[in-house]
């Protein structure tokens, strides 16, 4: 069960690697440019984290295009899912929580 | 077609006019049609028209920066608040409420994801219309098979613009016979695009950041990371074609320019380089007072400040109310 758990988490923990090398090695490049808190990146990480790559990937769309210059910015959350059945390493990757979290647990 | 042929293609339909134009403008001018300096010349003037649709934008954010000098006192406020706790929550609370302010008073100083988002489409729809005039196939709209033949075969001090650097590379590692000269104007390229990113890169971090944003971990991490990206660079660049190349360069170019104009003119308060302009402008005897609100760090003083200087907030009531 726990395997089959893992394996179904494997294509948001490929998605998470890439967004950290993008987040390591691209985004320091432009520096801070995004109007809103977290940032566009911050966003798809924590998007892809909590709703895996489909829901995230166009949760993500729409904020980048929420992200132009007429936009007011601000403090914009990815919204949690209301059951949560995973929880995040140090580094991003998913993994099965031993309990269900509550949205109470909300991570930092 | 698949999905990014069909984002791509708006982007390369007007790349090409643009380079199409600009190469009949320039033949127009006497330069010859099939020559590497044409061609190169095409794609400066293509940068140039890019970069100067994305000037308003870039207006935009030195607007909200002046702006921002109203809220210093505010913003000071919450970095008081946050002053000498180092942990990732502390920082990130701060982040959240400064951003909030920002929203708030509609002072946002960062210029959004877009501009850079409308810019790699079109050095991909470069790269791609390049690539396919290497192998002499037409364009999407006006780039026809002779001028993208012409293209990808114009010769800049007899280095083919359409060649790449590993593409010699290989050439030469195998024994082939191989054009050095593209490798020379390549690296070149690739040192002179690195050092104008350094550049640009060290004079936001020696000169326009605040104190408070050098002492935040993301400051030493983006600090390592100078030393690291100029690498990074040289590597990727070797693998694009040369025209490619130039489009970047001169972007390049651009972009450190308008940042030393900016860092010049319109500093961020509390940096070095807005100390550097008060004492220039001082100096000159004409120091404007939106410099010294900036300063006017203490927050006790500064609820008063307002209600003594009418003539700068009248001023900037009146900008507000007449862009609405």
């Amino acid at each position: 069960m726990t395997a089959l758990r893992t394996l179904l988490l494997l294509p948001r923990n490929v998605v998470v690697v890439l967004l950290r090398l993008y987040r390591a090695v691209i985004s320091p490049l432009y520096g801070d440019v995004c109007r809103y808190y977290p940032s566009c990146s911050r966003y798809g990480l924590e998007a892809v984290q909590e709703h895996g790559v489909v829901v995230g990937g166009a949760l993500t769309a729409a904020r980048i295009c929420r992200c132009h210059p007429w936009a007011a910015g601000g403090v914009d959350d990815v919204p949690l899912r209301k059951v949560r059945r995973y929880r995040t390493t140090n580094f991003g990757f998913v993994v099965p929580a031993p309990t269900a979290l509550t949205p109470a647990h909300r991570k930092a | 077609m698949d999905i990014i042929g069909t984002i791509l293609w708006p982007i390369k339909w007007v790349i090409e006019l643009l380079l199409v134009s600009f190469h009949s403008m320039w033949s127009a001018l006497g330069l010859s049609p099939d020559d590497g300096i044409t061609w190169v010349l095409s794609i400066v003037g293509l940068v140039l028209v890019v970069r100067a649709a994305l000037i308003p934008i870039f207006v935009r954010q030195i607007k909200s920066q002046r702006k921002m000098l109203e809220v210093a006192p505010q913003l000071k406020k919450i970095q008081d608040k946050y002053k000498g706790k180092r942990d990732q929550f502390s920082r990130e609370a701060m982040s959240r409420e400064t951003m909030e302010l920002y929203r708030r008073t509609g002072t946002n100083p960062l210029s959004s994801c877009l501009p850079l988002l409308i810019q790699m489409p079109i050095f991909f729809g470069l790269f791609s219309v390049l690539n396919g005039a290497q192998h002499d196939s037409k364009g999407v709209g006006l780039l026809s098979v002779e001028l993208a033949d012409s293209f990808a075969n114009s010769e800049l001090f007899g280095a083919p613009l359409k060649s790449t650097f590993i593409g010699e590379f290989n050439l030469f590692t195998a024994g082939q016979p191989f054009n050095g000269l593209v490798m020379t104007i390549a690296a070149t390229m690739v040192i002179l695009m690195t050092a104008s990113q350094f550049y640009t890169q060290l004079q936001i971090m020696a000169k326009n950041m605040s104190p408070e944003a050098k002492n935040s971990p993301m400051f030493r991490q983006q600090r390592i990371l100078l030393y690291i990206l100029p690498l990074v660079f040289a590597f990727s660049g070797v693998a694009f074609p040369l025209g490619v190349m130039f489009y970047w360069l001169t972007s390049n170019i651009w972009t450190m320019v308008q940042q030393f104009l900016v860092i010049r003119n319109m500093p961020t308060p509390g940096s070095e380089a807005a100390k550097a302009r008060e004492a220039r402008l001082a100096r000159k005897g004409k120091l404007v007072l939106e410099a010294q609100t900036a300063d006017a760090a203490v927050p006790e003083v500064a609820p008063k400040r307002p209600a003594q200087r009418q003539q700068p907030i009248s001023k900037n009531r009146a900008k507000k109310t007449g862009s609405k």
